[in-house]
């Protein structure tokens, strides 16, 4: 039973797909462990995601029922929710002993991260939600750290939710560096299956639809980055997911103006660790670079820029608004090196290309807004094609941006805007990056 | 409308047409209706490539099945887009997915000008699975059709290839009254063994042609 337990509270889970035996799960229902509760409520709502549109929500002539049921497209790659399946949950909330949960990280803050991380302290104190506003580079996760493992030794249990798996599998070792001792499970599409009860996880956001009323605190990583920013589905699960009046932290280098006006308590860090300014981003004209893909041919300042990188040995990494123009832009950048790489989200070997260029095996790559997050490369040089266009809001930009320049061995990278036009959102992004480097050398 | 399988928002171009013919609304994008890969000519028989009557469709006619089954067709290769999409519709259930080959199937049928008999499900797995994803293409594309047969127990997909081809008595005639020309529907074309099987019932039941189209040729 203590296994079921462990593996249980906090969840929501599909009574028929547990690691534990029908017989088993069975038993600890009948006992009064274990609630059970329809997939689609009677208003029909998606339990387990909380989806109610019709769009999503599908009425069907069931073989098992004999009669129509509902089922849930929202999260159906989880496993299907439908009226008819059950899902389980734990009855009484787990109480964890609080010890103190050995700590190994001996990095140093800066004098900015100590004050952002003793006022994310002084929230959780308070149990508010907070927003720590920091740019690229300015060492967000090593801020956490003091008062996460505060927060553990209080006996709470944390979730660290961002975006996107590749997040995931970057913060995970990190976490699991500086908290050795501490139970962790790392959950992501695909993930294997981790024992026991884990006081500390670390999900992708989408994970957090199996859980419900489980921590006492969620960070949200990269809050407003794709899909969180614009899947309401998700919000609700981060919500869903905290005890009744748990604190959310959210990170982020580019956070919307509606977080800002949403979360009083706020740390902002306007400066990289290592001190240095953000590289401006450049504007560079590019004409009808489209219609230039479009007939085989690189422009010819685009050319120019990219044999000036690989002449100098510079890594690069060009982006681009679309990927059907990385497919037609690869073979005619190969020509000029045929080592030059292209990744795009559909790409399954993206972070084994990613880790060739960091390890400069590959001179540069062209790559879609996937690598926009996430990604540190020393030295490396960025270009954007295309910055105009509205696929790049200036969120993106100043991500895209914030890839050039991050170690303290190579502090100024070059970024050019490569434009068909200026845009507001070039502009926009400029601007924020100007501010950030006014107020961060104050 | 979104897209069924990348849930990017349709282009529905309004047409001419639109106003005077009302056609089936589209389900997924051009994007994606371009990733599958439609069969032409082939195999007069199962659609693989190549002129007349493939290989392994000749082979049969030298076994205990040899004309058990006329003709046939399928309609798209097993490629990665139709994997995909296979899995999501049959393995994860999503039973809208009907919806998007239903047309293309029923135009098929409807051409063999036969009764359309769907390969049956056992129903214990029916049950389990909540839907029979033959019927409900069918359905999806308005079609009529019959149950005539019945299937025991044995799960094809666990078996070896010999296995299957060998494999005898796992359908039984229903005792429903046997049109003369019919046209058996399938989601998969693997080895031919279920379809003949199937084929050899109903002649024995008493039909005189037996034809088939299937979504996919595996």
């Amino acid at each position: 039973m203590k296994e079921i337990q462990d593996f249980l509270v906090g969840r929501i889970w599909l009574r028929d797909f547990t690691p534990f035996s029908k017989k088993a799960i069975e038993k600890a229902i009948n006992k009064g462990f274990i609630a059970v509760q329809k997939g689609i409520t009677e208003k029909l709502e998606c339990a387990r995601c909380l989806e109610k549109s019709s769009e999503k929500i599908i009425p069907y002539n069931c073989a098992k029922c004999e009669g129509i049921c509902y089922y849930c497209r929202h999260c159906i790659r989880m496993g299907r929710v439908s009226s008819c399946t059950d899902l389980i949950t734990w009855k009484e909330p787990l109480e964890i002993s609080s010890y103190s949960h050995s700590f190994s990280w001996n990095g140093e803050l800066t004098n900015l991260q100590q004050q952002a991380s003793d006022e994310l302290d002084e929230s959780l104190r308070r149990n508010r939600s907070h927003l720590v506003y920091a740019v690229c580079g300015a060492g967000k996760t090593e801020l956490l750290f003091p008062p996460l493992h505060k927060a553990l030794s209080e006996g709470k249990r944390i979730c660290i939710a961002a975006p996107r798996t590749d997040v995931v599998l970057e913060l995970s070792p990190r976490l699991k560096a500086a908290f050795p001792d501490t139970a962790m499970h790392t959950l992501y599409g695909g993930s294997v299956f981790e024992e026991g009860f884990a006081q500390l996880i670390v999900a992708t956001t989408h994970q957090l639809y199996r859980f419900q009323q489980a921590f006492d605190l969620v960070i949200v990583d990269e809050a407003d980055a794709y899909p969180y920013s614009y899947d309401p589905a998700l919000a609700r699960a981060v919500n869903k997911s905290l005890k009744e009046n748990a604190p959310i932290v959210y990170v982020s280098a580019t956070p919307s103006k509606k977080m800002l006006k949403s979360t009083a308590s706020q740390s902002k860090i306007f400066r990289r660790f290592h001190g240095h300014p953000l590289p401006v981003p450049e504007y560079r004209s590019l004409w009808n670079y489209r219609k230039s893909f479009n007939t085989n041919k690189i422009p010819a300042k685009l050319k120019e820029w990219v044999e000036q990188r690989l002449e100098k040995n510079e890594p690069f990494m060009l982006f681009f608004p679309a990927i059907n123009m990385i497919r037609k832009a690869e073979p005619l950048f190969k020509l000029i090196d045929s080592r030059i790489g292209a990744v795009h989200s559909k790409d399954e070997d993206r972070k084994e290309k990613v880790m060739q260029l960091r390890r400069g095996e590959i001179p540069g790559i062209l790559t879609s807004s996937i690598l926009e997050r996430g990604v540190t490369i020393d030295n490396v040089q960025v270009g954007i094609v295309g910055a105009d266009e509205a696929v790049f809001e200036a969120a993106a930009l100043i991500q895209m941006a914030g890839r050039a320049g991050r170690s303290s061995a190579f502090p100024n990278g070059e970024v050019i805007f490569f434009h068909n036009g200026i845009s507001r959102q070039m502009d926009e992004a400029r601007n924020l990056i100007k501010f950030y480097n006014r107020e961060g050398q104050r | 409308m979104k897209c069924y399988l990348c849930a990017d928002l349709l282009d529905l171009k309004p047409s001419w047409r639109d106003l005077f013919f009302m056609d089936r609304e589209e389900t997924v994008c051009l994007n994606c209706r371009a990733t599958f890969e439609r069969l032409i000519q082939g195999c007069k028989i199962c659609s693989a490539s190549g002129p007349g009557i493939c290989e392994e469709c000749n082979r049969w006619e030298t076994t205990e099945l040899r004309r058990t089954i006329d003709s046939g067709q399928c309609l798209y290769a097993y490629n990665n887009a139709m994997k995909d999409y296979f899995h999501q519709f049959k393995f994860l259930q999503d039973v809208v997915l009907a919806e998007v080959f239903s047309e293309e199937l029923v135009k098929a049928v409807r051409k063999t000008k036969g009764v359309a008999v769907p390969i049956p499900m056992n129903p214990v797995k029916l049950r389990k699975r909540t839907f029979a994803q033959v019927d409900s293409m069918l359905e999806a594309g308005g079609a009529d059709y019959v149950h005539l047969l019945q299937k025991n127990e044995e799960i094809q997909g666990e078996k070896t290839k010999e296995e299957r081809i060998s494999t005898r008595g796992i359908f039984t005639w229903n005792g429903n009254s046997v049109p003369k020309n019919i046209v058996l529907v399938d989601d998969m074309y693997t080895t031919g063994t279920t379809l003949r099987l199937a084929a050899e019932i109903l002649k024995e039941a008493g039909a005189e042609t037996v034809t088939f189209v299937a979504l996919i040729r595996a």
